[in-house]
């Protein structure tokens, strides 16, 4: 807000009246759709949650709770929650610090590292499923590139069938994710990086300030708003999470990589039960909403007035 | 000003209207999906739709080819909707069950008998799209069945024959697993492909019944049959002895991640519908020199003619009930399996699912004659059950693969799966 001039509430309301059928123009087409593409949908899913339906014709059977009974004892939905979670968890722990890193010393490097700046970002560009594709043939444990490069350097024991392995599929799924997204994050950091005054650091480096000193003491603290920010944004995204599992994996083997937005979608499209399928949707917004809330509640204290 | 712009806005928009709507009163409409989205499907639906266009000028079709899977999700929504295609293709079974259900389709039995149009085909061809002693599909696409492919020349280099009985087979696995080629090709991310090899089991140790008793709840029926069981056993014992390629639950067939192993020499076998007939020329020529056909073998010698697993005739095309023309629709979809039609095909090393069909490839002409001996054909499993059914069979067929589940397990969630789905 560049000026606040008007003061008086009578000046201030005919200020309103004058500009309110113009801010409602400009309104409308995103509130229509939000309302129409976003919450009726939302809706409408907690509806179906309740009901029976193929997906197909106007027969929708009211079953009650029966949907939300069956996904209390769903295994493979409570499998799914906890690879989500699993996925998360580790997102944040790996994603945030690597791009923040990257960001710091893409920073300190200024122009000399455009070049960089450009290749670190390459994988942001890229679509999901062209990333599966790539990666498919990547992780391909006889013609694949990564055995191929751990066999010829002796790591001959290393080399596993990737996807294949239930105990090892995820975090291979795990692995891509996080080549795709930390770009996005290390983008973030670094517009964050550039607000921070350089006067700080010329003050500092009068006070005799290490590099290191400046980086834990003054770069840190000014970034807590943005790290809180970046980690909610990739909790949330986590927790949505389908495209690239869909196709890499599928959700296989034997349910290992199953997240709750692929089982939503196969019980929905493949089973044809899409009140069950709703009941998922439902869940995982439920899912969504609750941990993120409790993630904003407890980091409160980093939030920064900017 | 804003006055201006929204004389613009309104003028624009009835121009719009204007456009459609002349556009829609000029001829009859009929929107035809399919899936022959890549050659040589592609320019025969082309060839056919544009004969009959030519023959009926009053009607227009619009041919929409979409990529498989993307199909199986998008048909969906559109039939939900109420805004589905007025032809569209299925495979038959259990989801073309709930599109029947769902009053979603139209019943074909009138038109298919007028002229006994219907003795045109292969009689087991509509086992698939029958319910009720109603008919609700026209067979077009394909007789697909699985069977075994094998690299010839390696079979040769160890001496090894076509094994006619499931202990020949596994000692031609263990012979080649001893020279350290992996007996059988296998993707099963995309998980019907394991259960190809999971379906013929259980036919040759319990026969069509125990699966057909299963899945439709008679009497004494259960897929906790021993024989789904011991089909299990099998299909893990071979898993554990290294026959299938390192990996295969996390490989792609739609990416042709198995075929490479087949093409490479790195693997000897793979049990797979006979699309691949057409596939592996066109994917590799050299390899199509050396690849030969086996039918998934007898439990014992001398059992004489097995059945096959697979389906005759599909894609299935089928109307849908908000079809404002559903009469032209045939017409057009009897084009696409008339006797030109027919010949085009054969020429492009499909089987038609229509009498007397000769295919020019050798491969291709032994299909035919194993369909026409074999006892009876069962349809893919998936195809056959219910959707959320068919899942199961699918995930239950992975995972048993995988060592993750016991076939005893496996056994239990089908069956629990089952009676929910039937309520029985």
């Amino acid at each position: 807000m560049a000026s606040v001039t008007v003061s008086s509430p009578a000046a201030r309301r005919r200020r309103v009246n004058e500009y309110a059928p113009t801010a409602i123009l400009f309104l409308a087409p995103t509130v229509i759709l939000l309302l129409v593409f976003v919450a009726w949908p939302i809706l409408e899913s907690l509806r179906l949650s309740f009901t029976h339906w193929t997906g197909l014709g106007k027969s929708q059977t009211y079953v009650g709770l029966s949907n939300w009974a069956r996904l209390l004892q769903d295994g493979v939905f409570w499998q799914a929650l906890g690879n989500n979670l699993v996925i998360a968890g580790l997102s944040i722990a790996v994603q945030l610090p690597v791009a923040l890193g990257l960001a710091v010393l893409l920073d300190r490097g200024g122009r000399r590292l455009r070049l960089f700046k450009l290749a670190y970002f390459m994988p942001l560009l890229v679509s999901s499923v062209a990333i599966g594709f790539l990666f498919k043939y990547i992780y391909d444990p006889n013609f694949g590139l990564l055995n191929a490069v751990l066999n010829s350097v002796g790591l001959k024991a290393l080399a596993k069938s990737w996807l294949g392995d239930p105990a090892l599929a995820l975090y291979a799924v795990l692995a891509v994710i996080c080549w795709q997204f930390i770009p996005f994050y290390m983008l973030v950091f670094q517009a964050a990086l550039a607000a921070i005054p350089s006067e700080l650091h010329d003050a500092a480096t009068i006070d005799g300030a290490s590099d290191n000193q400046f980086f834990w003491r003054i770069t840190l603290p000014m970034l807590r708003g943005t790290i809180r920010t970046s980690a909610v944004l990739s909790l949330i995204g986590s927790l949505r999470y389908f495209d690239l599992i869909y196709v890499l994996t599928g959700g296989g083997p034997s349910g290992s990589t199953e997240l709750m937005a692929t089982y939503m979608y196969k019980q929905a499209f493949a089973s044809f039960n899409f009140g069950y399928g709703s009941t998922v949707a439902v869940a995982l917004i439920l899912m969504v909403l609750v941990i993120s809330g409790l993630v904003l509640l407890l980091t409160r204290r980093f939030q920064t007035e900017v | 000003m804003k006055g201006k712009v929204f004389a613009v806005l309104v003028a624009v928009s009835a121009l719009g209207l204007i456009g459609s709507g002349a556009l829609a009163q000029q001829k009859k409409e009929i929107v035809f999906w399919n899936i022959q989205s890549t050659e040589p499907g592609l320019s025969l639906i082309k060839k056919e739709v544009d004969r009959f266009m030519a023959a009926n000028p009053d009607v227009n079709v619009q041919v929409v080819p979409i990529q498989n899977d993307a199909y199986k999700t998008k048909i969906k929504v559109a039939m939900g909707a109420g805004e589905g295609p007025c032809v569209f293709p299925t495979w038959g079974g259990g989801p073309l069950y709930e599109y029947v259900k769902a009053n979603q389709i139209i019943d074909l039995t009138p038109m298919l008998n007028q002229g006994n149009y219907k003795n045109r085909f292969l009689p087991a061809s509509f086992s698939a799209i029958t319910f009720s002693n109603k008919i609700y599909g026209v067979p077009v696409e394909n007789v697909a069945i699985s069977v075994f492919y094998y690299n010839k020349e390696l079979f040769a280099k160890y001496n090894l024959k076509e094994p006619t009985t499931i202990d020949e087979l596994t000692s031609v696995a263990k012979t080649l697993k001893a020279n350290g080629i992996t007996p059988f090709a296998l993707a099963n991310k995309t998980k019907w492909t394991g259960s190809m090899y999971f379906m013929y089991l259980v036919d040759r140790l319990g026969g069509a019944k125990a699966f057909v008793a299963a899945a439709t709840r008679a009497p004494g029926g259960s897929f906790q049959n021993p024989v789904f069981v011991q089909a299990g056993k099998i299909l893990q014992d071979w898993v554990k002895a290294g026959y299938f390629n390192e990996g295969f639950n996390g490989l792609d067939y739609d990416s042709g991640q198995s075929r490479a192993l087949l093409y490479s020499g790195k693997a000897a076998m793979e049990l797979m519908g006979n699309w691949s007939s057409s596939i592996i020329p066109s994917e590799n020529p050299d390899f199509a020199k050396k690849v030969g056909i086996f039918p998934f073998p007898a439990l014992r010698a001398g059992a004489g003619a097995q059945n096959v697993v697979g389906t005759v005739g599909d894609n299935y095309y089928s109307i849908s009930s908000t079809c404002k023309y559903p009469k032209e629709a045939f017409e057009m979809i009897k084009y696409l399996i008339d006797d030109q039609a027919v010949a085009e095909r054969i020429e492009a090393d499909r089987i038609p699912p229509v009498k007397g069909v000769t295919p020019k490839n050798p491969d291709l002409k032994n299909i035919v004659k194993l369909v026409s001996e074999a006892p009876g054909t069962q349809l893919w499993y998936d195809q056959y059950l219910p959707p959320e059914l068919g899942e199961a069979h699918k995930d239950t067929v992975q995972a048993l693969m995988g060592l993750t589940m016991t076939p005893e397990q496996a056994a239990k969630v089908m069956e629990d799966t089952a009676k929910r789905v039937y309520g029985k």
